[in-house]
Order: structure tokens, then C-alpha cells, then sequence
């Protein structure tokens, strides 16, 4: 199989010793950043950027760096929960239900080491989904014209915000906003638009500066307003006692769980929460009165855990071959791509077959370091976690302004970057998402130039742009991700509810 | 209450006028009109942002409330801080100037005086350290540059 030939290739890229060291290093970065509080994957992988750049990394090993730091953000996630019930981003909602009875049992020790046996098992699953899935959607999107293109950037748009977002109309603003800074600059006509005159904005504004300011800035900002730089309460672990028996009981869970979590990556607009909340949902059905769930069951951890990272792995599929991410931190991956120079979309496959096939080969290796890394190093992570913020963020603070001083060696960009914190501040409070508006700075160009394309193809008729069968599916799922949520939202965002309010501890 | 989302839908509503018009003024690209001009996309984004931002006005969501009074002013100082660390790290040199805005926002986020400019001086310290001779990027020295080796 051709399949097999580019991934044995894309080892042949993986393994080479300096590219398995980045791999080795992002991977217990991300674990860091998933686990500390206030560090969200987006933000983690956002900040380490400038770091690839001023590495002066080639292509393949800053994308295998950063793949490694998105995925093991994703294992660290778990760890607050657990020990803390205190869930690091939305997906890790579900892992808390089970998790931390377990923990208060003085389980936490068999807890942690269940979910990262869990966590590689759905990545494990979703890693190989991604290898069979990617090619064939990757030869079916090379038929796509300019016009089904655009309709595509509609359709991520539209299902950014996920079934379960809360005011879809705000997704659509934010990504009005992002594409309108995107417009800055000069266009490929050679026209300058919205730069006053200004130097530095000739050439656009540059996303790596709005992404760590909206994100890291706005963080410590956010970190301030609480007044949380106390952190939070000692944690304790027990010394691990795991058979082989539990690691088994758990099989069948997170083989499940991590399929579901995988479709649900693949899928636009279901992403990684709505991933973990359906496997565990479905376990809870499953197994039935035969567990305890809500109590403190390990089948409970584990299939929360396969489902997330099965989405996460899943949601790089329409990011690797469309060139569309699903999520804010494949976003983020996507504008290093985009900084490396390198086009994402279906040809990426062929023109940059080492890069792709690299890090996809990456992600396998990964899995099996962060399960090497996490069993035995929890220990130094639970130590590190209990730094407490108020020296944390000011120190990444410190570094995201050393990253973007390093890209440019200007000022101009920082005081850019502190206006980017102080309006991601201000929107947060508004409840507008960020990551349409980095979605829309990333995109804005590609979209543009699509539309152009079309209706230079059709002599400026406007209706080219749903003439094709597949256009109009394209564009009758991105009305339906705008409409269901306010239909479909309200539900499933009760249903999660209820589910973590009765799984809590003291519940039923 | 239900300003907040009021306000800033009219702001953005400001924003997508003055902007859509702004693209009415762009000079027509060399080599005359197409069918999609420099102006064509930012009228479809001034419209969308327009009509998203009239819902808003509509139908807004309730507010969350904005920090005034100490938290308020905690906020304004960091950000003061952060412009001034913008402002002042070629001047003073990235290792000083990392002691005084580390040190700041650890104190101001309820750390000991002196553990947080300690913090900030060892973080400096280190991540110049770090920068110059291991990764070998050149962070600005400032007033330390009679430090300077080579």
C-alpha cells in the first residue's frame, strides 16, 4: 500500500535523533502546560512558537515539536482534574466525575496512570484513523474548485463555535473581526488597505502577535481580575499499585471510547468535549449497574480520557488535508504551518509528503513517550503544578515577550502584542470567542483569494459560488452549524450539566 | 442588565460603517476593474459584521460584570507595566528590565517584595543566559552592556 511506504518514510523523518529530541522535549512541555493551571493546549502551543522560530528549527522539526506539545497538553489536562476536580480545559469536564472520587479514595496514583493508559489507547486508535482517513480526504479534496473552497471556510466558521456553543451570532462577529485584520496590509493587487500610512502594518499584521496576545496576555489579565495567583491546594499521591487486570478491565472502554472520540474530532463542529462527553455517556450505558460510575469507577476515567484524545487526534485530519482546523489549538498548529511557508490543503500531501508523513509519525512516537514519560514522571508534574500563579504567569508572560521581540527585534510588535492582551481581555468578558477571530486572521487571505478565483472564473456571477453539488452540500451544513446550536445547544448543554452534577461525588 | 452586549454591538456597528466605507476609497488597482476589486471582500465583512452586530443589539446576552474599584486599578497597573516593559527593554537592557516587570506583576499578584523581584531577577537572568549562549540570539544588555564579553 502506498499508505504504508509514506508512513515508513515519515519514521524514517521522525526518528532521526535531533527530530526524536524536539519530539522527547515538546512532549513533556505540553505535558507542563496542560497540566498548569492557566495554560490552556491553544495557549501552550501559541506561546512556544516564537520559541520553534528562534530556534531557527527546520519545518518538519518545529511542526513535530509543536504536534508533540498538542498532544501531550491534552495528557496533562487530566492531571488537575483528578487531583483538584478542577477540569483544565472543557473537554477534561467528564474525566473529573469519575476521577476525582477515585482520587479521594486514594486512588489518585491508579487514576492517573488509567487515564494515561487510556489517553494513548485513544490517541493510539485515532493516530491509525488519521493514517487510513487522511489520504483518501486529501485526494477527494484535490476536486475541490475555488468556489467549493470558500464554502468550506464558511462551513468551519460556521461549526467553529460546536454544537454545544452558547450564542452562535458572537462566533459570527468574532470571525468578521478576524477577517477584517486579515485585510490589513497590502492585497495581491498591490493595493494598500486600512494602513494609515503606517510602516509596519504593510505587510499585514503578523497572527503569531494577535494569537500570544490574545491568548497569554489576556490570560494573566484574567489571572489578576480573580486574584488566583495564590493557587490552589496541596495535592498528595499514593504510591502506585496497578495489575495487569486493571489495565485490561479498561481495554474494552478506551478501544470504545477513542473510536467515538475520533469521529467526533473528524466531524466539524463536535470537537473534543462533545467527544468525550459521548463516550462516556455511552459507557455509562454500556456497562450499566454493572460499574459505579460516578463513584470513583476506572472504566469512568478511562473513557473520557480515549474520547478526548481520540478527538484531538481527529481534529488534525480536516486541518492536515483541508487546511481547515476544527479546534482552536489545531488553529494555532495551522498558523505555524502557515509561518513555515508551507500551504495546508490536499496538495500538502505531495508536496510536502515528509513534513505531513513526519508528523504523523510523530504523533505515534509521541503517544508512546508521553506513556513512558507520564506513568513514571506524575510525581514531577503534581510538584510543578503546585507553583502557584502568581510567579507562573508572570514568567510566561516574560517569555511570550521574548518570543515576539526575538521574531523582529522591534518594539513596534510588543506594544501591538499588549493591545491584543487588553482587547482579548475585553472580549472574553464580552463572551466572544477568540478563535474565530484567529481562525478569520488566518484564513482571511486563502478566503479572499478563493472568491476571487471563482468569480474571475465565471465573469463576476455571483451565483458560481453554489453552482456545484458539492458547494451546496458545503453550504447547507454551514447554515445547519449556525442554526442547530440554537436548537440542539440547550439540550445537550443540560444534558452535560445534569451528567456532572449527578456524577459528582456527593450525587447519585 | 444588558449593556454590555449593546454597546459593543454599536461600536461594532461604527466599526463595520467606517470600515465598508473605508473600502470605498481604495484606488482602482493598476490594470483597471475585475469582477472582485480590493474593495469586494471588506464590503461583504463590513456587511456581515453590520448585521451580525445589529442581533447583538437585539438580543443581547446578560452582562458579566467588569472589574472596578481595586481590581480595576490592579488591571490598569499591570497593563502600564507591560507597555513599560515594551517601552523600556532596549533602553535598559532585557535583564533589568525583566527584574522590575516580573518582579511587579509577582508582587502585584500578592507575592512577598522581595521573592518577586528575586523571581524576576533569576527568571532575567537565566533566560538571557539561556538566549545568548545556548541558543545564540542576542538579547538587548541595555545599561549592563560593560558586562559585554567578547
Amino acid at each position: 500500500m502506498e499508505t504504508l511506504g509514506f508512513l515508513i518514510d515519515g519514521f524514517g523523518v521522525a526518528l532521526a535523533p535531533h527530530n526524536l529530541m524536539f519530539a522527547l522535549l515538546g512532549a513533556f512541555l505540553g505535558t507542563l502546560i496542560g497540566a498548569l493551571p492557566g495554560l490552556g493546549p491553544a495557549n501552550g502551543v501559541a506561546i512556544l512558537i516564537p520559541l520553534a522560530f528562534t530556534l531557527g528549527l527546520r519545518p518538519e522539526t518545529a511542526m513535530i515539536m509543536l504536534t508533540a506539545v498538542y498532544a501531550g497538553a491534552m495528557y496533562g489536562g487530566r492531571i488537575s482534574s483528578i487531583l483538584l476536580n478542577i477540569p483544565g480545559d472543557e473537554p477534561a469536564m467528564m474525566t473529573c466525575l469519575d476521577g476525582y472520587p477515585m482520587a479521594q479514595k486514594g486512588k489518585a496514583a491508579e487514576a492517573l496512570a488509567i487515564s494515561a493508559v487510556a489517553s494513548f489507547m485513544g490517541s493510539l486508535i485515532a493516530t491509525v484513523g488519521l493514517i487510513l482517513l487522511a489520504p483518501i480526504l486529501a485526494d477527494f479534496a484535490l476536486t475541490f474548485g475555488p468556489a467549493e473552497y470558500f464554502a468550506l471556510f464558511m462551513l468551519a466558521f460556521a461549526t467553529l463555535g460546536g454544537i454545544t456553543g452558547k450564542n452562535p451570532m458572537k462566533t459570527v462577529v468574532a470571525a468578521a473581526i478576524g477577517l477584517m485584520i486579515a485585510t490589513v496590509g497590502i492585497d495581491n493587487t498591490g493595493v494598500q488597505r486600512y494602513t494609515f500610512g503606517v510602516l509596519e502594518l504593510y505587510e499585514g499584521v503578523d497572527f503569531i502577535i494577535a494569537i500570544v496576545g490574545l491568548f497569554a496576555i489576556s490570560e494573566l489579565l484574567f489571572f489578576i481580575e480573580e486574584r488566583a495567583g495564590g493557587g490552589k491546594a496541596k495535592m498528595v499521591v499514593n504510591k502506585l499499585k496497578l495489575s495487569w487486570k486493571d489495565i485490561r478491565d479498561i481495554m474494552p472502554t478506551s478501544i470504545r471510547g477513542g473510536v467515538l472520540g475520533f469521529i467526533a474530532g473528524v466531524l466539524p463542529g463536535a470537537g473534543a468535549s462533545l467527544g468525550s462527553f459521548i463516550s462516556y455517556t455511552l459507557e455509562k450505558r454500556v456497562l450499566g449497574s454493572k460499574g459505579s460510575f460516578g463513584e470513583g469507577d476506572p472504566r469512568g476515567v478511562a473513557a473520557p480520557e480515549a474520547g478526548n484524545n481520540g478527538a484531538s487526534s481527529g481534529a488534525l485530519v480536516p486541518m492536515l488535508t483541508l487546511g481547515v482546523p476544527g479546534s482552536g489549538t489545531t488553529a494555532v498548529l495551522l498558523a505555524l504551518l502557515i509561518s513555515l511557508n508551507i500551504t495546508p490543503g490536499p496538495l500538502m500531501f505531495t508536496q510536502n509528503a515528509d513534513i505531513v508523513w513526519g508528523v504523523i509519525a510523530a504523533l505515534l512516537i509521541g503517544n508512546f513517550l508521553l506513556l513512558v514519560l507520564n506513568i513514571p514522571l506524575v510525581g514531577i508534574f503534581v510538584k510543578l503544578l503546585s507553583v502557584p500563579p502568581m510567579y507562573l504567569l508572570p514568567i510566561v508572560t516574560m517569555v511570550a515577550f521574548v518570543g515576539i521581540y526575538s521574531i523582529s527585534n522591534t518594539t513596534f510588535d510588543l506594544y501591538f502584542m499588549v493591545a491584543f492582551g487588553m482587547a482579548g481581555f475585553v472580549l472574553r468578558k464580552l463572551e466572544i470567542p477568540l478563535v474565530p477571530i484567529i481562525l478569520g486572521l488566518l484564513l482571511g487571505p486563502e478566503m479572499e483569494k478563493n472568491l476571487r478565483h471563482a468569480l474571475d472564473i465565471s465573469d463576476g456571477d455571483w451565483t458560481v459560488l453554489w453552482d456545484s453539488g458539492l458547494a451546496i452540500g458545503l453550504w447547507v451544513f454551514a447554515g445547519l452549524g449556525l442554526i442547530l446550536p440554537y436548537i440542539l445547544g440547550p439540550l445537550l448543554r443540560r444534558r452535560m450539566q445534569v451528567a456532572a452534577s449527578t456524577g459528582g461525588p456527593e450525587g447519585d | 442588565m444588558t449593556y454590555n452586549d449593546r454597546i459593543f454591538g454599536v461600536l461594532m456597528i461604527v466599526l463595520a460603517v467606517a470600515y465598508g466605507w473605508g473600502a470605498t476609497q481604495f484606488p482602482e488597482p493598476f490594470g483597471g476593474s475585475e469582477a472582485v476589486g480590493p474593495e469586494t471582500f471588506p464590503l461583504l465583512l463590513a456587511v456581515v459584521l453590520g448585521l451580525s452586530s445589529l442581533y447583538l443589539i437585539v438580543r443581547p446576552d446578560p452582562d458579566n460584570a467588569w472589574p472596578w474599584s481595586r481590581t480595576g486599578v490592579e488591571l490598569i497597573i499591570a497593563l502600564v507595566v507591560l507597555v513599560l516593559y515594551a517601552m523600556l527593554l532596549q533602553p535598559l537592557g532585557f535583564i533589568i528590565s525583566t527584574l522590575l516587570a516580573v518582579g511587579t506583576l509577582c508582587w502585584r499578584m500578592g507575592a512577598r517584595p522581595v521573592k518577586a523581584y528575586v523571581t524576576g531577577g533569576v527568571a532575567g537572568v537565566v533566560v538571557f543566559l539561556v538566549f545568548n549562549f545556548a541558543l545564540d540570539l542576542s538579547l538587548p544588555l541595555g545599561l549592563l552592556s560593560f558586562l559585554e564579553v567578547s
